[in-house]
This record gives C-alpha cells, sequence and structure tokens, in this order.
C-alpha cells in the first residue's frame, strides 16, 4: 500500500523531527542558560544551527515539504515580532523620553542603511552579479537588515546585572528606533517592488504602502473597539492571537510585510488599551515559543548561495560593524555626547537577533525579488555572528562610559 | 453588538482586498482561522452574558462561519486547521486523565463501572429499538431484511452512545466547577471512551459477520488488532507519562511549550503505531499526575490548561464548523425523536447505574444532574462514524449523515444541560451550595 507507506514515512518525519527538535532545544536551553548567566552568552543563535542541520540541505529531517506546510506558523512568528516592537512604542513613555536620544538613534539607523546601501550597491555591481535595478534591490535589502539590533542582550543584562543609566537608556531607544526603521524599510520596499496587481490601474508605491500601515492601524483600531475593557490574561491572549492572524494574514495575502503591519497593530493597541503591561506581559509569555519556532525554521529554510554571493555577504558583516561603530560616534559627535557615551559605544548595538531574521525571511518569502538566498544567509551569518555576544558587548561599552 | 459590528467590518475589508492578493504561504487559512477565532471569541463572550456555556458560543461561530452557512470558513480551510484539532483532543486528553487520581479511582471505580455498564447498555438497546420499530422511516433500513435491519440498527447504536470528553473538559475548565457530579461524570465519560471503541469494534465484527461488506477494500478485523490498539495505547502512555514525570523531576523548564509538544508528540506516535490516540494521552497524563510530586505535576497542569486556552476556542469553533447542517435540516422529523430517545436513555442507565453501584453520597445531586454530562458528542463521535463509513461505504454513508445530525443536536443542546446542572447542584464556584456539597480538594485545571 504506497499511500500507507507514504503517510507512515511522514509520520516517522514529523517524530523525528520532535526528537531532534527536543532534545536539541532542552540541550541548547539548559547549556545556554547556564552559560549565559555564567558568561553573559545571549542563547538563540543555537537554534538556528539546529535548524540548518535539520533542514534539506544538511540531515532532511526537517523537509522542504514540511517546512513549506508550516508556512502560516511561520508567518504568525513573524507577525509576533512585528507586534512585540509595536508595543514597546507606548506614548506615555516615549514623551518622557528626551528628544535627543530619538535623533541619535534616528540618525544612526539611517546612515548604517544609507552606508551599507551604497557599499553594496558598489560590490553587487561591480561584481556584474545581477542587472543595475536588481543591484539596488538587493543592496536595499542587505542595508535594511543592516540597520537593525537585538535587545535580547539587554533583557539578559537586565536580568542578571540589573543595569540602568543615561547610556544604557539610549542604547534602549536606539536599539527600538533601529527596529522600527528597518521593518518600515523593508515594507516601503516591498511595496515599491510589487508586481501582483489584478486591477485595472496598478496601485502605486505610496498606495501599497498606505495599505501595509492601514491593515495593521485599522485591525488595531477595530481590535481596540471589539475587546473594549481589556479581559483578563488568557482571554485577552486568545483575542490577540484572533486579531494577529487575521493582519498578518492580510498582509502575507497581499504580498506586503507582515512585520510593518502587525507593529502598527501593537503601537495601536498599546495606546488604547487601558492597561498596557498585561498586554505585553501577554506578548512577552508566548514570545520565546514564537522565536524558538522562527529560529528552527528560518535554519532550515536556508540554502547555500551561489559563490559569486559570498564578497557582498562577507562585506555585509564587515561593513556592518564597522558601519554602526563609526556612525554612532559620528551621530554621539554631533549631539555633543561623545565624551559621555564613549568612543565606541556604538559596539554596544552590533548584536543582531529576532528582527534581522524576520527581516531576512521576510525578504525571502518574496519570490519575485533578486538575491532572496544572499540577503537571508546574510542575515542568518550576521546573527550566528554577533548574537552571542551582544550582552557582554553592551556590558563592556556601558564599563568604559 | 459592538464585537458584531466589527466583525461585520472586518468581513467587509476581507471583500475589500479579496481581489488585491495571491493568498501565497497560506495567507488564506490564515485569515479564514483568524475570523474564526474572533467570531469565536464574540460568541463565546455573548454567550457567557446569557448563562449559556461559553463552547455553544464557539460552536454556533463555527456553524455560522462554516461551510453550512456563510462559508467564510470553507472546506478546505477546515482540512488546513485539522492539525489544530488533534492538537486539542490530545490537550484535553492528557489534562482530562491527570484529573484522574489513583487513589479516587480506587474509590469511585467500581460505581462508575457500574454506572457505564447500565447507561450505555440502556441507551444501546433503546436506539436500537427506536430504529428497528422506525425502519421504514430510516433510509439505510428501508427495504432490508431482518437480519440487515438489526445488524445496521446496533451498528449505528454502537456510534450513538459515544460521550463528548472534550465538553466536559472543557466545561469543568470554563466554570472551574468540582464536586461529586462534576468528578463522576468526568470518570464516567473518561473511561466510556475506552469501553465505546471496543464495543463498536465488536459490533462492526459482528455486523460483517450477519451482512458482509460488498466491493469496499475493506481490512478484516482482528482481535489482536483491537488488543493492540488499546493495550498498546495503555503501554505507550504509560511510557510517555514516565518521561514527562523524568522531566518534571530534572528539568521543568518552559512548561508551556513542553506541554504542546507532549500533546503533539502523543498524537503523532499513536498515529504511527496504530493506537488510540484519546487513551495514549489519558494515560500519560493519569501516569504523569500520579507518580510526579504534587507541585510538579499542578506546574504542568497549569501550563496545559494556559495552552489549551485559546485551544478550546479553535477546537470547538472548528466542530461547529463541520456540523452537517444540510443532513440536520432534511432528517429533523427524526433526528429530533431519536436525540429525545437517547437523552431519555441515558437519564434512565444513569439512575439504574447509581442504585446498582449503591450510592449514598451526594445521591439526589447524580440522580438529577448526572445523565446531563453525558448527553454532548464531538470530535470522537464523527471519527467512530467515519469508520463506519468506510466499512460500509453506501449504507455507511447514509448512517454517518444521520448519526451528524443528530451530533449537531446533541452538540447545541448537551453542553446547556450540562451547564445548569453544574449550576443547579452548586458546584460552580461562588454558589453558596458549593460549600455543603463539595467535599474533594478542586484540581488545578478546575481553578487555574
Amino acid at each position: 500500500m504506497p499511500g500507507h507507506s507514504l503517510y507512515l514515512g511522514t509520520v516517522t518525519a514529523a517524530i523525528a523531527l520532535f526528537i531532534a527538535v527536543g532534545a536539541g532545544y532542552l540541550a541548547a536551553h539548559v547549556a545556554f542558560e547556564w552559560l549565559g548567566r555564567r558568561f553573559l552568552v545571549v542563547s538563540g543563535a543555537e537554534y538556528l544551527v539546529l535548524g540548518i542541520l535539520l533542514g534539506p540541505h544538511v540531515s532532511g529531517i526537517l523537509g522542504a515539504s514540511l517546512v513549506t506546510q508550516l508556512d502560516p506558523v511561520l508567518t504568525l512568528a513573524i507577525a509576533w515580532i512585528g507586534l512585540t516592537v509595536g508595543t514597546q512604542f507606548e506614548l506615555n513613555r516615549l514623551v518622557a523620553t528626551p528628544a535627543r536620544d530619538f535623533r541619535i538613534g534616528f540618525s544612526t539607523s539611517v546612515l548604517t542603511f544609507v552606508v551599507v546601501v551604497g557599499l553594496e550597491l558598489a560590490a553587487v555591481h561591480l561584481g556584474g552579479i545581477t542587472n543595475d535595478l536588481d543591484a539596488l534591490i538587493v543592496a536595499s535589502g542587505l542595508g535594511v537588515v543592516a540597520v537593525s539590533s537585538s535587545d535580547a542582550g539587554f533583557s539578559l543584562l537586565t536580568n542578571v546585572a540589573g543595569t540602568a543609566g543615561r547610556l544604557f537608556d539610549q542604547l534602549r531607544v536606539s536599539t527600538m528606533l533601529s527596529s522600527l526603521v528597518a521593518i518600515t524599510l523593508l515594507a516601503l520596499l516591498l511595496c515599491w517592488v510589487h508586481v501582483r496587481t489584478p486591477l485595472s490601474r496598478p496601485l502605486t508605491t505610496t498606495e501599497w504602502a498606505v495599505v501595509s500601515i492601514a491593515i495593521g492601524a485599522l485591525g488595531g483600531t477595530l481590535f481596540h473597539a471589539f475587546l473594549g475593557e481589556t479581559p483578563e490574561r488568557d482571554r485577552l491572549f486568545v483575542a490577540l492571537v484572533g486579531g494577529i492572524v487575521m493582519v498578518s494574514g492580510a498582509a502575507t495575502y497581499l504580498d506586503l510585510s507582515p512585520l510593518l503591519s502587525s507593529l502598527c497593530f501593537g503601537l495601536v493597541l498599546v495606546n488604547t488599551t487601558s492597561s498596557p503591561q498585561e498586554l505585553v506581559a501577554t506578548l512577552t509569555r508566548v514570545a520565546r515559543p514564537f522565536y524558538f519556532v522562527l529560529l528552527i525554521f528560518a535554519g532550515a529554510a536556508w540554502q547555500p548561495v551561489l559563490p559569486t554571493w559570498i564578497l557582498p555577504i562577507a562585506l555585509f558583516v564587515v561593513a556592518r560593524v564597522a558601519v554602526t561603530v563609526g556612525g554612532a560616534r559620528l551621530v554621539a559627535r554631533a549631539n555633543g555626547t561623545l565624551q559621555e557615551f564613549g568612543d565606541d559605544w556604538g559596539i554596544a548595538l552590533i548584536g543582531q537577533g529576532r528582527v534581522a531574521l524576520a527581516l531576512g525571511l521576510s525578504y525571502l518569502r518574496q519570490g519575485h525579488l533578486p538575491g532572496r538566498d544572499a540577503v537571508f544567509t546574510a542575515a542568518i551569518l550576521s546573527v550566528l555572528l554577533t548574537e552571542f555576544l551582544s550582552a557582554r558587548a553592551i556590558r563592556s561599552v556601558l564599563v568604559r562610559a | 453588538m459592538r464585537r458584531v459590528i466589527v466583525l461585520a467590518l472586518l468581513i467587509g475589508c476581507m471583500h475589500l482586498i479579496a481581489p488585491l492578493g495571491s493568498g501565497a504561504y497560506g495567507s488564506r487559512a490564515l485569515l479564514a482561522f483568524g475570523l474564526l477565532i474572533l467570531a469565536a471569541y464574540a460568541a463565546g463572550e455573548l454567550a457567557d452574558a446569557m448563562h449559556v456555556p461559553k463552547l455553544v458560543g464557539y460552536i454556533l461561530a463555527g456553524v455560522a462561519f462554516g461551510p453550512s452557512a456563510m462559508n467564510f470558513v470553507n472546506t478546505s480551510a477546515v482540512a488546513d486547521l485539522q492539525p489544530v484539532s488533534s492538537l486539542a483532543i490530545a490537550l484535553i486528553a492528557f489534562l482530562a486523565g491527570s484529573e484522574l487520581r489513583w487513589s479516587e479511582l480506587r474509590e469511585r471505580g467500581g460505581v462508575i463501572t457500574r454506572i457505564l455498564t447500565a447507561e450505555l447498555l440502556v441507551t444501546l438497546v433503546a436506539v436500537t429499538l427506536f430504529l428497528v420499530v422506525l425502519r421504514d422511516h430510516v433510509s439505510f433500513l428501508r427495504g432490508t431484511g431482518t437480519v440487515e435491519v438489526v445488524a445496521f440498527s446496533l451498528v449505528f447504536a454502537s456510534i450513538a452512545i459515544v460521550h463528548s470528553p472534550a465538553v466536559t473538559i472543557a466545561m469543568l475548565s470554563e466554570t472551574r466547577a468540582s464536586g461529586p457530579v462534576s468528578r463522576t461524570s468526568l470518570g464516567v465519560v473518561l473511561i466510556s471512551d475506552v469501553v465505546v471503541v471496543l464495543m463498536l469494534t465488536a459490533v462492526l465484527a459482528l455486523a460483517r459477520v450477519l451482512v458482509p461488506p460488498r466491493g469496499a477494500d475493506v481490512p478484516a478485523l482482528a482481535l489482536s488488532a483491537v488488543a493492540w490498539e488499546v493495550g498498546g495505547a495503555v503501554l505507550v502512555g504509560a511510557v510517555i507519562g514516565a518521561l514527562v514525570t523524568v522531566y518534571l523531576r530534572f528539568v521543568r523548564r518552559e512548561l508551556f511549550l513542553f506541554a504542546i509538544m507532549i500533546a503533539f508528540f502523543g498524537a503523532e506516535v499513536s498515529a504511527l503505531l496504530h493506537i488510540e490516540p484519546l487513551l495514549t494521552l489519558i494515560t500519560a497524563g493519569f501516569v504523569t499526575e500520579n507518580f510526579s510530586l504534587v507541585e510538579h505535576g499542578n506546574a504542568l497542569e497549569e501550563a496545559m490548561a494556559r495552552a489549551a486556552a485559546p485551544v478550546f476556542v479553535v477546537f470547538f469553533a472548528l466542530a461547529g464548523a463541520q456540523v452537517a447542517l444540510r443532513e440536520l435540516a432534511a432528517l429533523w422529523p427524526l433526528v429530533l425523536p431519536l436525540a429525545v430517545v437517547r437523552g431519555g436513555a441515558i437519564w434512565a442507565g444513569c439512575r439504574l447505574g447509581l442504585r446498582w453501584g449503591r450510592v449514598t453520597e451526594a445521591a439526589d445531586a447524580l440522580r438529577r444532574d448526572l445523565w446531563t454530562a453525558l448527553i454532548p458528542q464531538a470530535g470522537v463521535a464523527i471519527g467512530l462514524a467515519a469508520v463506519v463509513a468506510r466499512t460500509y461505504p453506501h449504507r455507511g454513508g447514509q448512517i454517518r449523515a444521520l448519526f451528524l445530525a443528530l451530533v449537531a443536536v446533541n452538540q447545541a443542546v448537551g453542553p446547556v444541560l450540562f451547564r445548569r446542572a453544574l449550576d443547579r447542584s452548586g458546584e460552580i464556584p461562588g454558589d453558596a451550595a458549593a460549600m455543603e456539597t463539595d467535599h474533594h480538594a478542586a484540581s488545578p485545571i478546575l481553578q487555574p
């Protein structure tokens, strides 16, 4: 009975997957929790490696068809990350933050984007890998990924050492803004290169951008009206899942970025709910499992790139670190805070994590874009190389300051 | 009303974007899924405000948005969401198993067995007689010989006696009820789940002898296969339970994620080994509860209950989406009296069983209310009907249609009756009477 064998094969793969993921997860979790506390190492990248090892290009336990079957879960995981970023922008907290902090954070992000895009454009163009337009798209994709910085180091450091202070606040704002800028730029890029327009008149980039934001903002407003008074945590969670599934489903359905739509959704929610702490606590409770799923399946979705892309990817990793550190120094000098922060305060921003990965994955999932595997590989490589040590980097900067 | 307006606006938005999209990466299913959750949530809250169980709201939302009515969640979306249903059943089964304590089983096992035996036999006989008497009005019995009438009536009756552990667990979780009616009904429903599978297997084997199936690719039934389905489930469930106990003893981390993984693993292993998935996870829950330290078991139960809260919404909304409105509309003159006969037989069977078991503790409440917990039917029942349809492709299809119509009635009426009974017996916290009747410590799932 061939059908039966096929079924058996699928189930066996699922169980093998469970055992591999479960064992790997536990080993990594137990080992890295200890390492994290002992040596200030941020956990996360090990799951990415686990995903690559399980994926179709190494062991094949996580087959391509299984990864495809779990696409909706991956969309939800990406959207959840956007949602948690959105909830960081609570107006009450934002108005209490000095304008200079925003200026520094925003300028650093934009500078990083512009310089990385310029360098990558030159590398891709001069290498003759693609035509001019495609080169600009790939360079923009790499620039977008380069902007984001990980907040995992802050969380670990806060848990272990309870750090606070002026520079610490600046780093938090810079990280938060880097996520916002990166997510917005990616959404704009996707609007710009949007190809499917089955209407009589194709929608313009601006119109697609409005649609992207409207999905989240309108979704958030309707959801607020739907919820009324903030319910108890379990009921809030159920409703939130419904809301975010709809918003991310709508954005993905239109080939737009679920990250920006869910960010807008979170932003509206956190500023309209009567108890933002409850909302954030509900989101945080399941953020870790979602990130875990994202890491594993992002690893499994990875494909080796053509040798021609190796130079732009290597350049990305080096240039990003250099531009982040150099740009941060430049911006701090321009704003008169260099003495206070120290020359190398930008080192604290080089760690990349969940947002970078979600950005890379979102780019990868746009079937018509050029250099998808290259952008995704660059994101994965950068996370692997920088997230581990992000907490140590932050601590070293804080100690020097 | 506000929520209904928002839902209408959301549906309007969906229509607005429909011509613009490609539906890549399973986004159609995501949209349908999101709408279903929000609709079920809204309907659940509405039901709660009307003192009707929330799960009735979830089911009705599923009916309204499902293929039978508005078709926002079409048949293919329902199929796409089946893994969520399987996960839900697995979580529910584990939670149910962890509610069973060895000491309590020893104390009440005899009574539960007697109640169950009486109830199942009386219902089986009553439903069979009902169909035999009305044979000319039943599509799959019309124009057949006496042997076939008896065989197919028995087959139908053996799936009509199924109860719903999912509804019982969800209801106890929602109301946080605890007391003699809750505990006894939970015990009866859980054990009946195993007994019913065995009974259906025996009845199908008998029917095959009386009326051999024709033309279909029907594998022969072997006693060893049935023994493995049940015995293997107990064995594998015990192993899973032991592994969970070890995990709780030495690791005890990320219990929320671990709970979902255990449910997923149990369901997959059961499918691979062809064993009864519900029994596997019930046993796993039972072993965990009875062999772990109390605080460890409680922590896992709490994590499971937390994971199950959204899962209940999805599970019952999907169950609603599968309700066969068309069949119900066509067969209601037969289905309604059938539902009444089944309900009456359950009532009589319970009273007989209670008398046989010489129950003295809270006897009045049990005599009055226990039967209501046994009325609801849901997912497992539909699965058993599919087994019959596979065995007898032609008549099995007609049996399935009648049965789905019966499930639709019991699914809507059963939870309401059970909720009223729990209210009346004072087992829902907040009732003054609860203080008098509840002599049992409430478990974590019932007081999350």
